[in-house]
């Protein structure tokens, strides 16, 4: 299998903490990994360093195709609107027609497209907005972070339809949960602890 | 679209859309202008001093013959320092209070002293501590400057009135004592006269010098008692809220703090919606992203320091007064006002990084700004180490950069070292910025 994203030795310290241990992972194309661990595990560390938007105090990541990232907390501009947020990062990532990507994303995730700032949307609508803004520029490779938490069981299975298209097309999906229900839809999963990989199960980690 | 101008569009958005924020951003620096200003024009307001007299000095004295009006003198006084009549215990204690900044006492037997002209009289003069001490003390002495003034005008009348006698004869009296002068002009027709003897003549020669050389005597009195005299035509010109430096610091201040606390809070505010890492994805540098925030600090002080800069060309042109070119140097000052914004756009962007939240990086900046203005404020003769820490920072070098392109006639030379300084300060700060930005990152 083509290795899309590729994680050497990958490690992330905070002064004295070591939120990530050196590790090493790789995301294939056609696969979904599950991060499986308790809060503080390195989860959310470790998909910010596979996404780029963390730099590692050691080791590498490489990746050979566009990524999305949905990391935890919703990350938009709460002043703007949904649209104008996803024209904004649309505009970034360099797609060509901005305005009916924006648009396209909307209507997929329901998303209002009235004058409301996003700042004042629900919690499900933005986590909402927050999976469509990781979509913009067709990324192959996707990595949510706790993505489902706060949307209604619709919602979410449109956030798994969204995941298994992703890998059914020949992409890869790497997603942190605490929901064990949810680690069905992962060919494979990684379980965290304390800021390493483990061998072990998640059924054992939670108890 | 370059990433910079996106940012730059959507936190302009985002400014718009937040209305009060706007408000405070726009109304404070100007409300600490106008503050600055107060305290600028405290230099000539008039202290309240406190005026003894154990006298009871008239209205009128006689002095030497002439009539000597002491209200009209206090009356000019007033025009800087605004004198209290009270008691010399009242006085005492207001003293202590702090209630007025010195006493002048007239002590008794003043009049008396002055009308005879027997001896100098005195006049008694008690400061307190504060600040405000050697001020008084110059406006005393210009009181008392004033008096002498007075007081040699009424001196040279009446020695004016002696010289009279003694060219033309008539009746007058010294220390109350009568007396009757013949004069030159009769003296000289009772010798017209008499025989021509060579001694008459040698004295008629006399008297015609004489009277010719006490002519003069007026104007040679004058030109003695007043070698160099100060003469202060009234001119139209501009008034302290309008000169140069006013403009000057008050521009510069609003743009100071508005670039700073902005590109401060925009910067922080990256951390605060989470959008900094999905912007650091590959999507904007660091380096763009203080870009970013020195653009937003540039076109919104530009802004800002412009519609000042015209409201004071407005207000210049409306009330006529002379003076500076308010708006042929316009370009000039929109250009150092854009610059001087950046560069304190770069320190906010600094700020910004180093603070990683929108709410500490704000007091952070307004903690910051206080200093560094009033660094820029201190001259060089007072405070010599302050004078050379505000150089290594952006306000003092706005402040000349706006004077020079408001009113100098030859700005250019200014202009260019102020620009190099400015360019220098905002190189670093950017640059200290593009490394702090790494933290916000992180």
């Amino acid at each position: 299998m083509t290795v899309l994203v590729q994680a050497r030795a990958v490690a992330r310290r905070y002064g004295e903490v070591e939120a990530l241990a050196p590790t090493d992972v790789e995301l294939s194309a056609g696969e979904t990994v599950a991060l499986v661990g308790p809060n503080g595990a390195g989860k959310s560390t470790l998909l910010a360093l596979l996404a780029g938007a963390l730099e590692p105090s050691d080791g590498a990541v490489e990746s050979s195709v566009r990524v999305g990232w949905v990391p935890q907390r919703p990350a938009h501009y709460a002043r703007l609107t949904a649209r104008e947020n996803l024209e904004l990062f649309a505009r970034l990532e360099g797609v060509s027609d901005a305005r009916a990507t924006a648009q396209e994303l909307l209507t997929r995730f329901s998303l209002p497209t009235d004058a409301r700032a996003s700042g004042e949307l629900s919690v499900g609508n933005r986590q909402r907005l927050n999976v469509a803004l990781a979509l913009l520029g067709e990324p192959r490779v996707l990595l949510l972070d706790e993505p489902t938490a706060a949307l209604d069981p619709g919602q979410r299975r449109r956030v798994w339809e969204v995941v298994d298209a992703l890998r059914g097309d020949g992409g890869a999906v790497c997603f942190a949960t605490q929901n064990l229900e949810e680690v069905e839809h992962a060919d494979r999963v990684l379980v965290l602890l304390d800021g390493r990989v483990v061998p072990t199960t998640p059924e054992e980690v939670f108890g | 679209m370059s990433a910079v101008f996106l940012l730059l569009r959507k936190d302009l958005t985002v400014l718009r859309r937040s209305p009060l924020l706007l408000g405070a951003l726009l109304a404070y620096p100007i409300v600490i202008a106008l503050l600055v200003g107060l305290v600028a024009g405290y230099a000539s307001s008039k202290p309240r001093v406190a005026y003894v007299d154990e006298d009871d000095v008239p209205a009128v004295v006689q002095v030497a013959g002439q009539s000597f009006h002491v209200q009209s003198i206090i009356d000019e006084v007033s025009q800087n320092v605004t004198l209290v009549p009270m008691s010399r215990d009242e006085a005492k204690r207001e003293l202590a209070s702090g209630k007025v900044v010195a006493t002048i006492t007239v002590p008794p037997g003043f009049v008396g002293a002055l009308e005879t002209t027997a001896e100098s009289p005195s006049l008694v003069l008690q400061t307190g501590s504060g600040a405000v001490a050697p001020r008084v003390t110059q406006q005393v002495q210009a009181l008392v400057y004033r008096l002498n003034r007075q007081l040699q005008g009424v001196f040279i009348k009446a020695n004016l009135v002696f010289v009279r006698l003694i060219l033309h004869g008539g009746s007058g009296s010294f220390l109350g004592q009568p007396f009757t002068v013949l004069g030159l002009d009769r003296t000289g027709k009772l010798l017209a006269a008499m025989p021509q003897s060579k001694r008459v003549k040698t004295i008629r020669h006399f008297i015609s010098t004489a009277r010719a050389g006490l002519a003069r005597t007026g104007t040679a009195l004058q030109a003695t008692a007043h070698p160099i005299e100060l003469r202060q035509p009234k001119a139209k010109g501009r008034s302290w809220l309008l000169s140069a430096q006013v403009q000057s610091y008050g521009i510069a201040l609003t743009v100071t703090f508005l670039a700073l606390l902005l590109a401060a809070g925009a910067a922080a505010a990256e951390r605060d919606e989470g959008t900094i890492g999905r912007l650091r994805r590959g999507l904007v540098s660091l380096g763009q992203l203080v870009w970013s925030k020195v653009a937003l600090a540039a076109v919104v002080g530009l802004a800002l320091g412009g519609a000042i800069a015209i409201m004071f060309g407005v207000v210049a042109e409306v009330g006529g007064v002379t003076g500076g070119e308010p708006w042929s140097r316009l370009p000039l000052l929109l250009v150092g006002i854009a610059l001087a914004a950046a560069v304190v756009g770069a320190a906010g962007a600094l700020l910004g990084a180093l603070a990683r939240e929108a709410r500490t990086a704000s007091l952070l900046a307004v903690l910051v700004v206080l200093p560094v203005v009033f660094l820029g404020l201190v001259p060089r003769e007072a405070v010599s180490f302050a004078w050379w820490v505000s150089e290594f920072l952006p306000f003092a070098h706005a402040v000349r950069w706006f004077g020079a392109a408001l009113y100098d006639t030859n700005p250019w030379r200014t202009v260019g070292v102020e620009t190099l300084w400015l360019l220098g300060i905002g190189l670093v700060l950017g640059a200290l910025a593009r490394l702090a930005m790494r933290r916000l990152a992180a």
